[in-house]
């Protein structure tokens, strides 16, 4: 089966990292070699979903370094740290971090496979969740001030009546200015709204 | 035979009843001589070794005899009587002589013995020939007694002519004296009688002064009575004040003495204390090891009680094995003054204690002897043997520590050409799969497989001969290739760490002779400390930089870098467990210097002028042809 998927390497062993493409080639990857870091980061950045197979232990930028880096730039990319010699600390501190998973030295093709598709999952799946994000968020920016406030307020669980009270208007208005923005915002129930509110941090 | 009264008006008896000054003078002389006589004679009485004493009583005895001759002499009228008077007179005189020769013999012990018996002789001869001759061998005729005045009143003295046999007398009266002057000539020369000068010389001023007034006498020169006692009280009283002298000297001596006993007492007391208050045993013992004195800690630690130890010699307290060592200790410790010796003491019980003794030679009694102190260091011995054991166990940890902190970084040598062999070989299976699988990439994926089995054999190989076990093998190395291998192995920290190695040494190194693997474990691990220690540089980069320098007998390898340099001193970096390091045993270096002194070589550090710090290490050059 073809896969178009990319899987980017990540490790200053050229060796490894020539046989390690043939591997994922073989299976169909669209493999990018790196020989450190720097090299990847120098490169055009992937808009698409993919990951990062990367060596912890490298001169001049770590693997965990180059973790750090992708965090901050909020990217879609899934890290698998594969490593010579790691510890326990070391991988706690990686899964934390965000890390799909974290191989030892030599890593079996199946086991890498596995990992590498779970990888590549999540990283779609981030990719998605990044885009609905960004979707709630125009969505939330078209509503109006006032509904706005109606929807902290439900979303924090208040009864329309005490809602009502708050804002100084009756009753009915409130019911009219949460049928609208739930119509804005795309949601069908109130349970859709309140996690839509957590994630977009509205309280 | 007539009395004749010559000169001046005899005023005969009459006037002899009368107390006059020769009366006075003759019976005071006696009477100061029984005094001195009886002073003396009681003096012997009380200590009959005092020989002096009882000769210097008998002189007087006799003096005061003579004395009393002498007076009675001058008051006789008839011959008969004279002579009967003058024998014994010269009886006195007699004893007088023998009593001084043998006071001067007995006070002075200077005479010689041959004068003494000579002068004794002639004195006797004298005696005998005046019995012999009687009445008076100092005539060989006598015209008649005569009185004379004398001392305002009239005594009586013979006239007649000398015999030549007096000569005899004389003689005698010489000799003593010469016998005085020689006894006092050799006494004085021994210095060990102070008034010997006064004794002798007042003794002869004397007998010369009798001996001239009495050949006067002799001769009819001067007309006198016989008054040799006089010159011989006069000796007498020297004598005497000199004796008496000698008594308050020897009183002050009995004086001085008594308080040097109590001194020597309390001294006593003090060594006793002393003794009793060492920590150990204390004792002193003949050259021979007899056990002179010892005190209470001796019999308590040994077992053997006082009056066993008295019947014992210091070797039948030691085992004996040991018999021989301390006697070589005791000879050397008489010869050099002082000695120290360690030994198990034996004690009574059979048990063993090992003691510490220090011995020093003190001279008792004009005999070699050696006091000397026990200390019981069973415990402290235990503790050295703990220690010791103690100290094989860390080296044994750190012996462990080492090769497991080597077999974690030869893991992940070992790994990394395992990962791509796999990786190569699944990657070559699944290409397999494929419906035209490309040759050519199989063939190269082949190669590399080949490629990093050797990488992974000589890792293997490395570790192999890096815990091989037994005696360090000496083979001849060259410089560079330790640098090459150590920085071989210290690849994977030198990359990871971004370190920039320079390496300086000139071409024409000689060759070393070591056990390469603990040399290269020990650039090791100067490379991997120097990668630590520039850890946290920062912006400032890392610099590592090693050099071999030749230095004539020795070749020195320094490993530089530019880190945070030095904590703590010299001394304590080398120490075991000196650690800067976080999860550091602290024992990396102590490891490195042992190696490095075993091989006769030297390890130190320095601190850089700028950052960091660099660590030196000579190892000698042997010749090849040697």
């Amino acid at each position: 089966m073809k896969q178009s998927e990319t899987v980017f390497l990540i490790d200053d062993e050229p060796a490894l990292l020539k046989a390690l493409g043939r591997l994922l080639k073989a299976e169909g990857f669209i493999v990018e070699a790196f020989e450190s870091a720097l090299a990847f980061l120098n490169a055009p950045r992937h808009a698409g979903s993919g990951c990062i197979v990367l060596d912890q232990s490298m001169p001049e930028m770590s693997g965990m370094e180059l973790q750090q880096r992708l965090v901050q730039e909020d990217s879609a990319l899934a890290v698998i740290f594969i490593t010579g010699n790691g510890d326990i600390p070391m991988s706690v501190r990686a899964i934390k971090a965000g890390a799909v998973d974290f191989l030892t030295k030599p890593v079996k093709d199946s086991e890498l496979l596995a990992v590498i598709r779970m990888a590549l999952k999540k990283s779609k799946e981030m990719l998605h969740s990044k885009a609905e994000f960004n979707e709630w968020k125009q969505r939330h920016a078209a509503l109006s001030k006032r509904e706005k406030e109606v929807l902290v307020s439900v979303a924090k669980g208040l009864p329309n009546k005490q809602i009502a009270k708050e804002l100084g208007v009756v009753e009915q208005t409130i019911k009219v200015h949460r049928g609208r923005v739930m119509s804005k915002m795309g949601v069908d129930s109130l349970a859709q709204l309140v996690i839509m509110a957590e994630r977009l941090r509205l309280k | 035979m007539q009395l004749t009264h010559r000169g001046g008006s005899a005023r005969g008896k009459g006037a002899s009843q009368q107390v006059n000054w020769v009366t006075i003078i003759w019976t005071m002389t006696a009477a100061a001589a029984l005094t001195l006589a009886g002073v003396h004679g009681f003096v012997w009485l009380r200590q009959k070794r005092q020989m002096a004493s009882l000769m210097f009583c008998l002189m007087a005895a006799s003096t005061a005899g003579m004395a009393g001759c002498e007076l009675w002499m001058m008051n006789l009228a008839d011959m008969q009587s004279y002579a009967h008077a003058l024998q014994w007179y010269n009886l006195m005189r007699w004893l007088v002589t023998l009593a001084l020769v043998g006071f001067i013999h007995f006070y002075l012990g200077s005479g010689r013995p041959w004068l003494e018996l000579t002068v004794c002789g002639l004195r006797t001869l004298s005696l005998l020939l005046n019995f012999i001759f009687s009445p008076m061998v100092y005539y060989s005729s006598i015209n008649e007694l005569v009185h004379i005045p004398f001392l305002g009143t009239q005594v009586t003295i013979v006239e007649g002519i000398p015999s030549p046999l007096s000569i005899v007398g004389q003689l005698s009266l010489l000799l003593l004296a010469a016998y005085l002057v020689d006894a006092t000539w050799r006494s004085s020369l021994r210095r060990d009688k102070p008034g010997a000068l006064r004794v002798g010389l007042s003794a002869v001023f004397f007998v010369l002064a009798l001996s001239i007034q009495m050949m006067f006498a002799l001769w009819g020169i001067i007309d006198m009575p016989i008054v040799a006692s006089l010159f011989f009280t006069g000796i007498i009283v020297v004598m005497g004040i000199e004796l008496s002298e000698d008594m308050l000297r020897a009183a002050r001596l009995a004086d001085e003495l008594r308080i040097r006993e109590s001194e020597l007492r309390e001294e006593r007391k003090l060594t006793d204390a002393i003794f009793e208050s060492a920590p150990g045993m204390l004792y002193l013992q003949s050259a021979t090891g007899k056990m002179v004195r010892w005190n209470s800690q001796h019999e308590r630690v040994t077992g053997f009680s006082n009056s066993e130890t008295s019947q014992m010699r210091a070797e039948d307290f030691c085992v004996e094995a040991e018999r021989e060592i301390l006697k070589e200790a005791r000879s050397i410790a008489l010869a050099k003054g002082g000695n120290e010796v360690e030994f198990d003491l034996a004690r009574q019980d059979g048990q063993m204690a090992r003691h510490f003794f220090r011995m020093v030679p003190v001279d008792i009694g004009g005999e070699p002897h050696l006091v000397g102190i026990g200390i019981d260091v069973t415990s402290q011995r235990a503790l050295a043997a703990e220690t010791e054991k103690q100290r094989e166990q860390m080296a044994h940890i750190a012996r462990v520590a080492s090769v497991s902190e080597l077999s974690s970084s030869l893991a992940h040598e070992i790994n990394q050409p395992l990962a791509i062999i796999l990786s190569n070989a699944q990657a070559a299976q699944r290409l397999m799969a494929h419906e035209q699988p490309d040759l050519n990439e199989l063939r190269e994926i082949l190669e590399d497989i080949v490629t990093a089995d050797i990488r992974a054999a000589d890792v293997i190989k490395r570790l192999r001969s890096i815990l091989r076990q037994g005696k360090p093998v000496l083979e001849s190395i060259s410089p560079p290739t330790l640098f090459d291998q150590a920085l071989g192995m210290a690849q994977s920290d030198l990359k990871e760490a971004g370190v920039e190695v320079t390496r300086r040494h000139s071409k024409k190194l000689p060759t070393l002779q070591a056990d390469r693997i603990p040399i290269e474990q020990v650039l090791l691990n100067l490379i991997k400390n120097a990668c630590e220690a520039m850890q946290d540089n920062g912006s400032r980069e890392k610099l590592l930089s090693l050099s071999c320098v030749n230095e004539g007998t020795w070749l020195r390898f320094s490993v530089r870098d530019n880190g945070h340099g030095l904590h703590g001193n010299n001394q304590e970096i080398f120490q075991a467990f000196h650690t800067t390091k976080p999860n550091g045993l602290g024992l990396g270096l102590t490891i490195c210097q042992t190696i490095i002194r075993a091989h006769g070589g030297n390890l130190w550090c320095d601190r850089n002028k700028s950052h960091g710090a660099t660590f030196h290490f000579q190892l000698p050059i042997v010749p090849e042809n040697l």
